[in-house]
């Protein structure tokens, strides 16, 4: 009997063909774009090459030796140009807050001077135990103020491993030149000139600090306007993030309502009466974009409101609420959108709400909700472009972080409500073959 | 070429509908003509074609070829125009079952356009009308099976359509409610409701239909008043005999 059973729901499975794609497919597609997306992540603190600005204002050889030390990390890839032209520090700063680039190193004018200099004095101080006055090159750091913090330990590590190198080249390189030197010195004090040859050697001892004392310091800047002072936190990161993942799973009863209409007799009824396609789907899209928009002001106010009690830094949510407002608007949009289309598209409830579900998964991580986008690999770097959550968490981030106002967030508004349009075109163009029987 | 002065209730010429992928159509040059103020009875075997037909002349279903006219106007060129006129009592409970009765009524209402202050009114007419205005508010799917099919038929008759389609109206309920719908039924067309109605229960069909047409292979092989069709019949006491005459008593798929 129990063989029966089996048998008949193998049956029943190979008959759905929509079933079996959301069973295989899928998962398949979410094992497939995850494990992509997480790669570099989970290989950035190893040898995955990071792509950094590098502006290298030294006048002496030690910054170009510094660039050689920070690419032989295999860490670092560095780039000296952007649009065919040398980078200069402000338009690093300016390319690294609009988010093309992570981070930018600056290298300043008087490096190889001041990391010189240190050098000698550092060795001299060991030989002599003094505490030298040792003022170290200085290395700027500007970090993109997106990024997240693990992310940018794994940068700033790299970093380091670079920066190690040229500061053992150069005591070394100190060492060689002062040590015949103090051990002349310490020869004819004790001894005297002439009968340096008789007598047993002291040499000189190295104090321990010599080996840690710091040649480069690296010196982290923010990447804002003066003006701005928001700081960027989990909060500002995930509330937005997980808003937009929040909305887009309204897809599910959304799709769940189209297809128990169909099931139901209820839209063949519908259909009889004077009621346009249009005016159908239209009334499920502003019933559910007033439910989106309920669900974004409450998760926002969560981030804003509740967070904050539980220890977290407040969410601030930058100074343009009407770019907030149609971002807000344009990102529910295209959620409802996309539940209409695979509301009419797939057959069953199941389908809709296993398709519905791992897609929007499948989208958010693209979006870098999950991982953020500059983590990924080159190649999911230029697939995440097409996620509706990246758009909407590039316009929140963008008013949240980099204080973004309409104009600045409309391309990513466009986007969301040309996704919208398409989608609904595309589930009208299905409901009208459905009315003609085909 | 049919005329529209003539004003029948409904016409159809040559209609053929091959959906896509069938091996044969689901109606095969079909000619049809129904007189405006009748009960009229569209009974046939599974898979003759009835919900073919009554799906294309309620606008659901485009022809393949051949013209459809209801209440003189052409199906697919004037469709909103014949929807705004008709009624449709689907085989399926076509109702929101997590709302009550009330708020289904309503609901359709407003997507009949019945204009806002007559909607109350006639709300609780129907309701009244199907033995369902002590538990409007109970939600449809707390309902028993009699109940869900008068709700049914209360929905179709909201905008009171000059024509009423009724696709096996009173399959599996008890002799009550059924008996309650016929009776319903016939006030309707009393009142000057045109209804076109397909059944598999042969009593019914002959108690209640002026005119019934026998619909086989997507094509109509008998037509007329169903006492005026038994007499004519050798061997046929009623319109049980006839049909099993007319279709065979081999099983249909």
């Amino acid at each position: 009997m129990l063989l029966a059973h089996v048998k008949k729901e193998l049956l029943l499975l190979s008959r759905d063909r929509g079933g079996l794609l959301v069973l295989f497919v899928m998962p398949m597609m979410l094992v497939l774009v995850l494990s992509l997306i997480q790669d570099n992540l989970f290989r950035a603190s190893g040898e995955t090459a990071t792509r950094a600005l590098f502006v290298n204002q030294d006048k002496g050889p030690w910054g170009e030796e510094l660039a050689q030390q920070l690419e032989a990390t295999g860490a670092l890839e560095l780039v000296t140009k952007s649009a065919d032209k040398k980078v200069d520090q402000s338009t690093a700063r300016q390319l690294v807050f609009r988010g093309d680039f992570q981070f930018a190193i600056i290298v300043p004018e008087n490096f190889s001077t001041r990391v010189g200099l240190a050098a000698e004095r550092s060795v001299k101080a060991a030989f002599h135990e003094q505490q030298d006055m040792i003022v170290p090159g200085q290395l700027k750091i500007f970090f993109d103020p997106t990024l997240r913090g693990v992310y940018r330990t794994a940068v700033t590590n790299a970093l380091a491993r670079g920066v190690t190198g040229l500061e053992i080249a150069r005591k070394s390189a100190a060492l060689g030149r002062q040590l015949p030197i103090e051990l002349k010195h310490s020869l004819e004090k004790q001894f005297g000139p002439d009968e340096v040859n008789s007598v047993q050697l002291e040499l000189p001892q190295l104090s321990g600090d010599w080996a840690r004392q710091t040649l480069i310091e690296l010196h982290e800047e923010s990447s804002y306007p003066a003006k701005y002072t928001t700081l960027p936190t989990s909060v500002q990161q995930n509330v937005p993030a997980w808003t937009l993942f929040g909305m887009f799973f309204i897809v599910i009863p959304l799709a769940g309502t189209l297809i128990r209409e169909r099931q139901e007799g209820t839209m063949t009824r519908l259909m009889t009466m004077p009621v346009s396609n249009g005016s159908l789907l239209l009334g499920k899209i502003l019933a559910y974009l007033l439910i989106c928009l309920i669900q974004a002001v409450l998760m926002l106010m969560v981030g804003k409101f509740i967070l904050p009690l539980l220890g977290t830094p407040v969410l601030e949510i930058g100074s343009a609420p009407l770019a907030l407002f149609f971002v807000a608007v344009s990102a529910a949009l295209a959620a409802c959108g996309y539940g209409i289309l695979v509301g009419v598209v797939v057959r069953s409830y199941e389908q809709a709400s296993t398709f519905g579900a791992v897609s929007v998964v499948i989208a958010a991580a693209l979006g870098g909700v999950m991982v953020p986008v500059y983590v990924m690999p080159r190649a999911m770097q230029d697939l995440s472009v097409i996620s509706p959550l990246g758009w909407g968490l590039d316009a929140f981030l963008e008013i949240f972080i980099r204080d973004g106002d309409l104009v600045s967030v409309m391309p990513r508004i466009a986007a969301l409500g040309g996704f919208f349009i398409l989608c609904l075109f595309c589930a009208l163009l299905v409901s009208r073959r459905w009315r003609r029987g085909v | 070429m049919m005329h529209a002065a003539d004003n029948p209730l409904l016409e159809t010429e040559g209609l053929t509908k091959v959906y896509s992928g069938a091996t044969r159509p689901a109606l095969d040059g079909l000619d049809l003509r129904v007189e405006t103020g009748s009960i009229f009875g569209l009974l046939g075997p599974n898979g003759a074609g009835k919900t073919t037909l009554i799906s294309l002349l309620c606008t659901l279903l485009r022809p393949t070829s051949g013209q459809v006219r209801v209440l003189g106007r052409d199906v697919v060129k004037q469709a909103n125009e014949v929807r705004r006129r008709i009624g449709l009592v689907p085989q399926d409970i076509a109702l929101y079952p997590s709302l009550t009765a009330r708020e289904n009524l309503r609901y359709f209402a407003r997507a009949l356009r019945i204009p806002r202050s007559r909607i109350e009114a006639r709300v609780r007419e129907c309701l009244d009308l199907v033995g369902l205005l002590d538990c409007d508010n109970q939600r449809i799917s707390t309902y028993s099976g009699g109940m869900k099919r008068r709700a049914n038929l209360a929905v179709g008759i909201l905008h009171e359509p000059e024509i009423l389609f009724l696709d096996e109206p009173t399959v599996g309920i008890d002799a009550q409610s059924r008996n309650l719908i016929l009776e319903r039924l016939a006030e309707l067309n009393q009142s000057g409701m045109s209804l076109l109605y397909t059944t598999h229960y042969m009593e019914e069909a002959q108690q209640l239909c002026d005119e019934i047409a026998v619909i086989d292979a997507g094509r109509v092989i008998a037509q007329g008043s169903p006492t005026g069709l038994i007499k004519g019949a050798a061997d046929c006491e009623n319109l049980e005999d006839l049909f099993l005459s007319l279709t065979g008593k081999q099983l249909r798929d």
